[in-house]
């Protein structure tokens, strides 16, 4: 249930970069999550429902991308993709190992438009 | 029309704990985030670690819950400073309201803040407080697949606490499967056995509080 906080906070962002562009409406969302995250995106769809309602997103695709997870063995430096916290190195078997990517999560691109009645401002 | 936005959802989160542990620096004082389920004993570990380090460390306590004052009266009657943080319904702390709690202790004053986390194995484990050591609590009752379930507060922790050890007997927790999970989570993970009921480690857990207190800033595991 962390997701409300965490769609409270990607809310906030698009609706700044969208008045920012003058935007009247947020078509679409980009959300980039790396896959070791906890965050559950059916979870961040639910509360977009409710929180983005009478703001300019409201309509807004939420669109999630992963990032998959990318890791350096601390004992014998091998890359890998681990797929879960459990995970050892397939080379050495430790399970020392520095994280290098999949605990991201950031808003990559919105897409945005004028809405029909809107006024001569245009892109 | 797309925008290029690339930001960072958890950016306000983590710049308030960054301001919160760069402010910890600045007055010399420590702040541990102690986390654990519902009814694993955190407070009881907060009461005996006051009781046992009292009388060498300035200690503080903040106590999160998602309502009710129970567990800072419970702490100030020990006359020992408490913020109680109402999260009315939220599942975790936050550096915001890490931020307002701190205005309210006068850090000169203190070596060590303890932080309550909200009940909970997932939540927490997101959220960067600003802390300078994170301390998991399990308690035998709880069974001991918890690091399977939850491997990530797990695999965060600087100390994990074994609590209510004067039950094991009682229990179905296999300590050696418990620490072998752990093990393949943390390897190098300080483990220690308490029981709050009959003071079984508290002297570890007391020489760990005081190692805390007094190193430097530990730097956080990711």
């Amino acid at each position: 249930m962390h997701e409300y906080a965490i769609t409270e906070n990607i809310l906030e962002i698009v609706q700044a970069e969208a008045s920012r562009a003058g935007a009247g409406r947020v078509d679409e969302i980009t959300v980039v999550m790396g896959e070791l995250t906890t965050f559950v995106d059916s979870s961040i769809e639910f509360y977009f429902g409710e929180l983005a309602r009478g703001t300019a997103a409201e309509n807004a695709v939420l669109k999630f991308q992963k990032l998959q997870a990318r890791a350096v063995c601390g004992n014998c430096e091998a890359q890998f993709r681990p797929q879960s916290a459990f995970f050892t190195c397939p080379d050495c078997g430790s399970p020392l190992y520095e994280l290098k990517q999949g605990q991201e999560l950031f808003i990559e691109s919105i897409e945005v438009s004028q809405p029909e009645t809107s006024g001569p401002k245009g892109e | 029309m797309k925008i290029e936005v690339k930001k960072n959802i958890l950016a306000t989160n983590s710049a308030m704990a960054a301001e919160n542990h760069q402010r910890l620096e600045d007055h010399d004082v420590r702040m541990i985030n102690l986390m654990a389920s519902p009814g694993a004993g955190k407070t009881s570990v907060i009461m005996q670690a006051i009781e046992h380090t009292r009388d060498r460390l300035r200690l503080a306590v903040i106590e999160g819950d998602i309502a009710s004052e129970i567990d800072s009266l419970a702490i100030e009657a020990m006359d020992i400073p408490a913020i109680q943080i109402n999260t009315d319904g939220g599942c975790h702390l936050t550096a915001v309201m890490i931020a307002s709690a701190l205005d309210h202790l006068d850090l000169d004053t203190l070596d060590l803040i303890i932080i309550e986390n909200v009940g909970n194995l997932v939540c927490p484990a997101e959220f960067d407080l600003g802390e300078t050591a994170r301390l998991v609590i399990a308690s035998v009752t709880e069974g001991h697949d918890k690091p399977h379930k939850y491997p990530m507060i797990f695999r965060q922790v600087d100390a994990i606490i074994v609590n209510k050890i004067d039950l094991l007997s009682y229990c179905d927790f296999d300590l050696n499967h418990f620490r072998r999970t752990v093990r393949d989570l943390n390897p190098d993970v300080p483990i220690m056995e308490l029981s709050c009921r009959d003071g079984f480690g508290v002297g570890e857990w007391r020489r760990w509080l005081e190692a805390s207190a007094t190193a430097g800033p530990i730097d956080l595991k990711s």
